[in-house]
């Protein structure tokens, strides 16, 4: 404290210290929040084909296409301690081979600031819905979920479920038209 | 190291000597009680502004105010921090003229080699 340097040193040093503390009182004001929200997930068309997955097995595989309306109302997600969210829908299902699989079909990042409605109509998927191997013919369970990351300005990286999910058919035999 | 430029250096010193720089012992005990409380009140502040209105930026925005604010008021040894001067013994006559003829005997003996 008897030099300028001296004092800027441990002015800085006191008002970092401060300010950590600050961050760790905005981490626990927000750590115990629930975040999850209802969330309407409706499937309005299912379409599914067999073809080539030149990434995957040998023999053709099946893909399924899905356009869906989503909505949900993120407004009580956002808070101080949130920068954005990353949502994503996901279609869980159960093979012979495979007691759980999980495919990403759409994601998107909701910024803070920007619109918390998110009211979608007739999506298509962003990703390919592919079967590594004939497991989405006929399947009778085919359950799409939206899930959200929450990015915090502090602390943990919560991932949550949407409240609200949507159980899909899929048919019994494909589609046989070229176009996609 | 500046012993090659006598007038230089004196000249100088002079200039920097005439600029009181130091804070006495309680000027610097009131410095630090300041500059902590000048940071932890805006701290609260800060927190219960950004808490209000759910934007944490503004509590680090204030935090930075409060830090700027204390360091021009603490920073600089202003007046106010120089109010408790030490009483120092006053100097004797005898030493003194020892300890001054002293380095100017060294610096002339250097000066002829």
């Amino acid at each position: 404290m008897n030099t300028v340097l001296s004092r800027a040193n441990s002015l800085f040093a006191f008002s970092l210290s401060v300010m950590a503390a600050l961050t760790f009182g905005c981490f626990i004001t927000t750590a115990f929040k629930d975040r999850s929200v209802p969330v309407d997930i409706h499937v309005s068309r299912v379409m599914l084909k067999n073809v080539d997955d030149f990434t995957g097995p040998r023999e053709r595989s099946d893909l399924g296409f899905i356009t869906f309306d989503l909505s949900a109302d993120l407004k009580p997600i956002f808070d101080w301690n949130v920068k954005q969210l990353f949502l994503y829908l996901s279609a869980e299902y159960a093979t012979k081979s495979n007691a759980l699989n999980q495919v990403v079909l759409w994601d998107k990042i909701v910024l803070r600031g920007e619109s918390t409605k998110l009211n979608l109509r007739d999506m298509k998927s962003k990703y390919f819905f592919f079967d590594d191997g004939n497991g989405l013919r006929a399947n009778k369970n085919i359950t799409l979920t939206l899930s959200w990351n929450v990015v915090p300005n502090a602390g943990i990286l919560p991932l949550v479920m949407g409240a609200g999910r949507m159980s899909v058919p899929f048919p019994e035999s494909y589609e046989t038209t070229k176009s996609y | 190291m500046i012993s090659y430029l006598p007038n230089c250096r004196t000249n100088m010193l002079s200039i920097f000597n005439s600029i009181p720089t130091h804070m006495d012992y309680k000027g610097q005990k009131l410095a630090e009680q300041i500059f902590q409380g000048i940071i932890l009140v805006s701290a609260v502040i800060g927190f219960a502004y950004g808490l209000i209105i759910e934007q944490f930026g503004w509590t680090v925005y204030i935090v930075l105010a409060g830090f700027a604010v204390s360091c021009l008021l603490t920073l600089p040894p202003w007046p106010m921090y120089r109010q408790n001067p030490l009483s120092w013994q006053p100097a004797l006559p005898e030493t003194t003229g020892e300890t001054q003829q002293k380095p100017q005997e060294n610096l002339k003996k250097k000066k002829h080699k």
